[in-house]
Formats: C-alpha cells, structure tokens, sequence
C-alpha cells in the first residue's frame, strides 16, 4: 500500500494557493452558518451548490466539505454562549456548555471545545486514509446485484437512524426513489413523468429539490416561530484549568472513539455521534449529578464525537458512492454536478482530487481552530444580526443560485414549488433526508437492479445466491426487525425525544 | 374528525395520492418483462408499493391515533412562495434589481415585525453585495436593470 506517495499527492494538490483559499472559505462560511441559528449545513450546502458548478471539481469539494465540518465547530459557540444550537449536532453541547459558561468558564468550554474537535477531525482522517484504499479494492469486486442490495441497506439504515415513524421513513424513501426516475430512460430512451417539459427530460435537478425542500421550509418554519436571541455572555479567559483538562482528555479520546464508528454507519453522523457520546460520558462518570449542571466531559466528548462523525462520514461516500446522510448526499449531487460518478473508481481515476480532498480535511480541521479562537469575538457579534434581516437575504441567494444553475428560471420556480413540497413534509412530520436519499440513489439502483436482472435471465434469486448481496440482504432485514422490536423501539423513542 | 387530522392519517394520505397519482401518469409506458425490463417497470413497482405503504399508514394511524397536526400559519409559507415566484417572473424581464426589491419586501413581510425604513436598508445593501459579488465579481450574464445595465 503506498500510503506516503498517496498522502504525498495530496499534499501537492491541497497545498495548492487555490485550494487552501477554497478551504478557508468553506471553513468560514460553514463557521458562519454554525454561528447563525436558523440555518443549518444541508440548506446552506443545498444553496452554494450552484456557486461550485463554475469552480474546478476539486476546489468545490474542498469547500462543501469546509462548509460541512466548519458548521460543527461553529456550532459549539452559539451552544455555548446562548444556549442557542447552531445546528443539529450541538444540541447536546448546549447541556453542559451554557451552564459553564453561567459558571464564568466559557472560554475553558470553548477552547476545549475547539482543540476536541481537532484532535478528532485528525483521527477521522486518519481513519480514511487507513481505510478508504481496503475499502474501494472491496467495492471494486461488487457486481450489479450487489450494488443495488447495498443500495438497499444504506436505505434502510437512513430510515433506522431518521427520528419519528419508521414506516413514513420507508414511505419517504419510496417517494425519493420515484422522483429520481424522473427524466428520460437511459434504457429505452423513454420520456417519464416529464410532461414533455424539455427542462425535465434530463431528470429534476439536484440542486432546486434541496434548496427548497431544505432551504425553503426551514426558512418559513424560522418565520414561524419567530426566531428571537438572548444576548451573549462574556468568553473569559480561553485557558481551561488543570482539573477541566484532565477530567477533558479521556472524554475527548472516548468520543472521538464513538464517533468515528458512528459516522461510518449509513444514516449515522454527527448528531448520532454526538448523542451517543454524551450518554456514554454520562454513564461512565463517578459524579454523573454534575451532567447538566456545566460538567466539561460534557462538552469535550460530545464535541470531539460529532466532529469524528462528520470526518468518517465521509468514507462510505467516497469508497462506495452510497452517501451516509443529508449531507453526503448533497456532495454526491455536487460531484454529479461536476461530472464525477461517485463510488470506487473515484479513487483509481482521480487520484489528485481523492486525495487532495482528504489532506485538506486536515487543513480545514486546523484552520477551524483559527478560525475559531482568536476571533471568536467576531463571531460573537454575529449573533446580534436579526433573522428579520437574513432570512430575505438568504432566499435571494437561493433564487440567484437556482437560477444560474443553467441561466433559467425554471429552475428558481422549481425551487419555490419544492419549499411547498418541503414545508408540507415538515408541517406531517415527514422527514426530507431519507427523501434525498432516495433521490440520489434512485437512478443508479434501478439500472443496478435492471442490470442484475437482465444477467441472471429474470430470476430475482440473483440477489440471495450472490453471498455479498445476501449478506447485505441480511443485514439490512436484520435492521428492519431489530428495530421492531418492542424494547428497540421504546429506546430509539426515548433517544429521539431527548433531542426534541 | 380529529382521528383524521393527524400527521400520520394525512401523510399516509399523501403517499397515496403519489403513488395513484405516479401510476396514473405512467401507465402509457411499457412495462417489459423482468428480463428486459420496459421504461415503466421499476416506476409501476415503486408506486404500488408506495401506494401500499400509505394505506398501511392510514389505517395504523386511524386505529392507533397519532399527533394532530399543528395549524399551519399560512402567512410566511405563502407570501415567501410568492415573492419566489415574482422573483423568477421579474429576473430576466426586469433585471435583478427589480427582483430582488420585490423579494426582500414580500419576504420581510412573511415575519412578525415588518419596519420599513429596515427593509429599504436591507434592499439596498443586498443590491450592491448582489451587484458586486454576481455581476462583477463572478461575472454572471445577467442584467441589474434591463434595459440600462
């Protein structure tokens, strides 16, 4: 295994003035985004994926996948200073972190923080670079009925992970999958469900589906609720004391643990990782009374584990083409976008772009604690801009993106009928991701399964004879009924309504 | 009628009207045989399974209950739909000035506090960023007013 010359190209392609700049930029605008509640990395990734169609494939990959982690960083300081989760995978950090801060310790909760999700981002790369060269020589001997009872599992394991009814889950996906066909039949040449509108013949887009069903509703769902913020407490010195790094350091170490495993899994991530990671410190703590109360291994290890998760996320994605989450879907959507057919051969036949990005994932993670620290006052100050004044702000990004996808307003009115679509998900409680998912996946799984079929002559027992597509197989129905189970379930409830 | 106006029963009311509503579309292409699978196979089978997931859904959701579903505040979702609308009619018509007035003030409007002297303000930053970062900066062909510029 050439690790060093692999490694070697890829610090030659992120060392690049360009790339480290698009880095930068991502990681900023993903800080950004974390900061600023009401708008979390699926939309605000959904929305610049116009902006990287005019941007060389490496560098906008760079920059979602700033954005991406970027949002988990930044996350932490609204988290911390108002009590305010910048996006999903904070929540917990809010727990603990408010409560050292009303303590007088935020700058300790912050730096510890930002050096957790450090050291975790750097293990969660070094994870990918370990595994991603196993991983693709594996996928590389899959065949068609394989691929497509892979495709099922990543499915299914989205559906297990999404909170609220399992069945609407699976529904969701179904209906994901039925709007992928959309467009014209690559078999048959077949015009489907286009209502011979030629802007539909190559399939909806990616890009107005997830501004709208992302983008769109969670802005309406924000005017709704009329979002109001507190003001900020004071950030203190940024030293943690002795006592907070020695209780920090195994925290960190354990959620960093968790979380790489987690983000693996189809349908983990980050918030997954860092719920869990919270649960665990929890447990294994000698003074578990303090949990709630500002404990910092409440802060550290949640903090590392999301940030593990979000890297290792990453590897599913990259190795098999099957994205892990919302998010991984969007970088599959920017990939096509850019040309570039997601899964194993990625590695093989764009060597400089694999690895470039994977090196920059570093870079970013160490920008991040730039970013950060220092200027946290910065970011601070951030918090004070009324969502009265974003929220238009944020739909005219959305509407000038959409539209300079191809220089036509169809695509900005698709985006308004997708919010509808979006926001009437939200209102029925229907979750969008398994939906994108779906999505995503449902071209590439059709021509799978059509492929599978047409060699084994028809015989549907293509799938169980192949022993990876029937252990796949397995899995995925073991999923299924492990999750039927009354105490399964009774948990998952219980882990989910934590979060709400 | 509260056993129906729930999340579940409503959703699964939707699946439904998806999956008729993609099988009635689709039923002019052929299906084939699993061999050589038509353009309308793998669609007719996702829509009959979606369609049976919806019923499944209703009816769980009938004898079990479920949530009842929050009112929607018809306000934001409209008038945020129609200055996108409005913003995609004007864009090439107008320009991208004209559109984004437009926007920004039917969207300011979807919020509970609307102040106008705000809003101008929020125009015109939002005009020069625009300007400056899409015409100038990234050099998109578009026009800022038609006709002038």
């Amino acid at each position: 295994m050439d690790l060093l010359g692999n490694l070697g190209l890829g610090i030659t392609v992120a060392f690049t003035f360009q790339n480290l700049t698009y880095a930068l930029l991502g990681c900023m605008v993903g800080t950004l985004i974390g900061v600023l509640p009401g708008i979390g990395p699926v939309a605000t990734i959904a929305m610049l994926l116009p902006i990287t169609f005019h941007l060389p494939p490496t560098a906008s990959l760079i920059m979602l996948a700033g954005i991406y982690y970027g949002a988990q960083y930044g996350g932490s300081t609204t988290s911390i200073l108002v009590n305010l989760p910048g996006e999903a995978s904070s929540v917990v950090t809010c727990l603990d972190g408010y409560q050292m801060a009303r303590r007088g310790r935020a700058g300790a909760a912050l730096s510890i923080s930002a050096v957790g999700s450090f050291f975790a981002g750097t293990v969660g790369t070094i994870i990918i670079v370990i595994f991603a060269e196993p991983l693709t020589r594996m996928a590389q001997k899959f065949g068609p009925a394989d691929y497509c009872s892979l495709m099922a599992l990543g499915l299914v394991a989205a559906v297990v992970l999404a909170s609220g009814s399992i069945t609407k889950a699976i529904a969701m996906v179904f209906l994901g999958l039925l709007f992928g066909l959309v467009g014209t039949d690559v078999n048959t040449g077949a015009q489907r469900f286009t209502f011979d509108v030629p802007e539909l013949s190559d399939g909806i887009d990616f890009a107005p589906i997830a501004m709208g069903l992302f983008g769109i509703a969670e802005i309406v769902v924000n005017l709704e609720r009329h979002l109001e913020r507190g003001g900020a407490i004071k950030v203190g010195s940024l030293w943690p004391t002795r006592e907070e790094i020695r209780r920090s350091i195994p925290a960190i170490l354990r959620g960093t643990l968790l979380g790489s495993l987690l983000g693996v899994l189809p349908g983990g991530g980050p918030t997954l990782g860092a719920f869990s990671a919270y649960t665990l410190e929890k447990k294994l703590s000698k003074t578990p009374g303090e949990f709630g109360k500002g404990a910092v291994e409440g802060v550290a290890a949640p903090e590392a584990a999301n940030n593990a998760a979000a890297q290792t996320s990453f590897i599913p994605m990259l190795t098999l083409g099957i994205p892990s989450n919302a998010v991984m879907a969007l970088m599959v959507g920017a990939m096509i976008i850019q040309g570039i057919q997601p899964g194993p051969e990625v590695m093989t036949k764009k060597p400089d772009l694999f690895w470039g990005m994977i090196v920059s994932m570093w870079i970013g993670n160490a920008m991040l604690v730039v970013i950060n620290l220092p200027m946290i006052g910065m970011w601070v100050k951030l918090l004070t801009v009324p969502y009265r004044f974003l929220a238009p702000a944020i739909l005219l990004f959305c509407c000038i993106g959409a539209y300079s996808l191809q220089n036509s307003t169809f695509h900005v009115m698709q985006v308004a009928a997708f919010g509808v679509l979006g926001y009437i998900f939200v209102r029925l409680g229907c979750e969008g991701a398994p939906f994108l998912l779906g999505l995503v996946l449902g071209p590439q799984m059709e021509e799978y399964f059509r492929r599978a079929m047409l060699l084994s002559r028809g015989d549907a027992m293509v799938f169980l004879e192949r022993p990876i597509s029937l252990g796949l197989l397995i899995t995925t129905t073991l999923l299924l009924i492990l999750m039927a189970l009354p105490s399964i379930k009774k948990a998952r409830e219980e882990a989910f309504q934590e979060e709400g | 009628m509260q056993r129906f106006l729930t999340k579940d029963f409503l959703s699964g009311l939707m699946f439904v009207a998806f999956g008729l509503g993609a099988l009635y579309i689709g039923q002019h292409l052929a299906v084939g045989t699993p061999v050589r699978m038509g353009p309308g196979y793998v669609p007719r089978m996702l829509s009959l399974i979606l369609l049976a997931l919806g019923v499944v859904i209703c009816i769980v959701a009938v004898i079990s209950g479920s949530e009842p579903v929050e009112r929607p505040k018809w306000k934001p979702i409209t008038l945020v739909t129609i200055g996108i609308v409005c913003f995609a009619l004007l864009f090439e018509r107008a320009g991208l000035i004209p559109a984004l007035v437009v926007l920004v003030l039917i969207s300011s409007l979807a919020g509970e506090e609307f102040k106008l002297m705000e809003v101008i303000g929020n125009i015109v930053v939002l005009s020069i960023l625009c300007t400056v970062v899409f015409k100038v900066g990234l050099g998109m062909n578009i026009s800022v007013v038609q006709g002038i510029w």
